[in-house]
């Protein structure tokens, strides 16, 4: 019984994961990858860790992916041309790493022969969450904290790059609820097609980054 | 043989389960229109059978009947994908939760526990298959090759990214508090104080997180701008009809059935009806009855919230929903993790 489930997930995961290289629509690709990880989040259970197969799913499956999808969907990427392929060097480079991997593969088989168990015949709790959580926050608890200050720091990166202020002119323009208006039609002296936004929530912290004092006057205007 | 057994006798199970759910979900959508009939000052559907009771069998047979239509330029097996998709992960949240007490059948030594499956990561479960839901929504827009659909499938997945943070940030303080994600453990504590010691007494601001998160993760009013009428035609389920456009329906509805399973679980008790076990003994047959009607009930008082935010709130814009996701809800269930953890610091024994 567990043999055929271990047949059935490990084939989804491979042949997913070999869609995943083989397909030309970005968006079948990432439709595979997620396939694949829930193909092994499955196998995850099956070995008897369900909280590593949860967390995959959310995280993995749930989340990444989704942003994966979001993209390739507001860009549209567009099938990839069956071309020549242009990183024709590459070829060894790859046949030696799957080499070493297969050989990999092979030695872990011939070596842990002796040491398989079945994984239903000792229950352990050592995939539970109460036992991983005792670890984390008891024996491992230094590279627990360091990787979430390297999450933090990502954090932090990702939002001084979303938000350079250097990037925007001075005088651009934005009113709030996400309409941009030209700098021509509330400007005269601006340029005619000057469209770049500045942040604002509302139209008195616009005025203000814009160092327009009389604001409430200029809207009265037209 | 065991297994064999076992296997079938969670089969039966599913199958009971999902019926009685999906029957009730079918009224709830006949409750919908009725109650929203009494909102607006009309009477509903109310011709088929007596009261309109047979409306949900007529909206059925309509949807099988109709014509199925299939947008030329589409990607066809994405868009047979899709309403499966959403239609699979709202129904399997359904096997974690305990729908009552372990109940003895009358007349033999039989005692079955009233949830199919029970174990330790059950919240984590219903939190996995939950985020996988979007999927269909957000293929199911972008297979339609039509520009509502897209847009409608792109707001249905930032719109989830958004909320899906706050929603399980706001289920931490439960967690905590109990100790444990075993949804059947959740319930057992709180059985204490003869079943009142519900989590919403020591939750109430992750509750309201919850149930604001909960409302946007499924796409209600008033965030249900992924298929806004006004902007996108139907949103991401424009091009699809007949039972494939039923199923979506199904879908949502499902989910909001799920979604008040999961308050009611873990802030209101799941089948601890109060002060029920000073007049009958807990493990008797009426005692597991009455719990899992009183479970029933709780959901039912969640889907009639519901209907009434429908009937009676406007739509958000979608920078305001933005802004309200990201820098309202998210710090204040931030706030509410500091709070739960100062208050178990002080009272432990709660």
């Amino acid at each position: 019984m567990l043999a055929l489930l271990f047949i059935l997930f490990a084939g989804l995961a491979i042949g997913c994961g070999l869609a995943v290289v083989a397909q030309r629509n970005p968006l079948y690709s990432a439709i595979s990858l997620i396939g694949v990880f829930i193909s092994l989040a499955c196998l995850y259970v099956m070995l008897a860790a369900p909280f590593i197969a949860a967390v995959q799913v959310i995280v993995y499956a749930g989340a990444i992916m989704v942003l994966v999808v979001f993209v390739i969907m507001l860009l549209n990427v567009e099938q990839e041309e069956r071309g020549r392929p242009r990183l024709k060097f590459l070829v060894p480079v790859a046949v030696a790493l799957a080499a070493i991997l297969i050989a990999e593969v092979a030695f872990i088989l011939v070596s842990v022969q002796e040491f398989r168990v079945n994984p239903t015949s000792a229950p352990s709790d050592v995939g539970l969450t109460h036992s991983i959580g005792a670890q984390l926050f008891t024996r491992y608890l230094l590279p627990f904290e360091i990787t979430s200050i390297l999450l933090l720091m990502a954090i932090v990166g990702a939002m001084t790059l979303a938000r350079r202020g250097g990037l925007l002119p001075p005088n651009a323009r934005v009113v709030p609820g996400a309409q941009v208006l030209p700098l021509s039609m509330v400007d005269p002296n601006a340029e005619p097609d000057d469209l770049r936004p500045v942040e604002a929530d509302t139209s008195d912290e616009a005025a203000r980054t814009l160092g327009i004092t009389d604001f409430r006057n200029q809207s009265k205007r037209d | 043989m065991d297994t064999a057994i076992d296997i079938a006798l969670k089969l039966v199970a599913i199958t009971v389960a999902f019926t009685v759910v999906l029957l009730i979900v079918a009224y709830t959508v006949l409750a919908e229109r009725r109650v929203l009939g009494l909102i607006q000052g009309r009477l509903g559907p109310n011709r088929v059978g007596y009261g309109g009771v047979l409306q949900p069998f007529a909206d059925l047979l309509k949807f099988i009947l109709k014509e199925d239509i299939v947008p030329d330029k589409s990607t066809r097996f994405i868009y047979f994908l899709a309403p499966v998709i959403a239609t699979m992960a709202a129904l399997m949240t359904m096997i974690v939760y305990p729908f009552g007490p372990e109940i003895a059948i009358p007349f033999t030594n039989i005692t079955i526990p009233l949830t199919i499956a029970r174990f330790d990561i059950g919240l984590l479960y219903v939190l996995g298959i939950t985020s996988i839901g979007v999927y269909g929504i957000m293929l199911a827009g972008w297979s339609s090759n039509n520009k509502y659909s897209l847009m409608g499938g792109l707001r249905s997945s930032a719109q989830m990214i958004s909320y899906e943070l706050a929603l399980g940030m706001s289920l931490i303080g439960v967690i905590m508090m109990a100790g444990t994600l075993d949804l059947g453990q959740v319930v057992e504590n709180q059985s204490a104080w003869h079943g009142t010691h519900w989590y919403v007494l020591f939750q109430p601001l992750g509750f309201i997180i919850y149930l604001i998160a909960a409302i946007a993760e499924t796409n209600r009013v008033p965030f249900d701008l992924p298929e806004a009428e006004t902007e996108l035609v139907a949103g991401f389920h424009t091009e699809y009809s007949a039972m494939k456009f039923a199923l979506f329906f199904l879908a949502e509805y499902i989910n909001m059935f799920t979604v008040s399973m999961l308050a009611t679980t873990l802030f209101f008790g799941g089948w601890n009806v109060p002060f029920l076990d000073l007049i009958l003994a807990r493990g008797t047959f009426l005692f597991g009855l009455i719990s899992a009607l009183g479970f029933i009930f709780k959901i039912c008082v969640f889907l009639f919230i519901y209907i009434w935010l429908r009937g009676t709130l406007p739509r958000f814009r979608f920078d305001q929903l933005m802004n309200f996701g990201w820098k309202f809800l998210l710090p204040v269930a931030l706030l509410n993790i500091f709070l739960t953890a100062t208050l178990i610091y002080f009272f432990p024994n709660l």
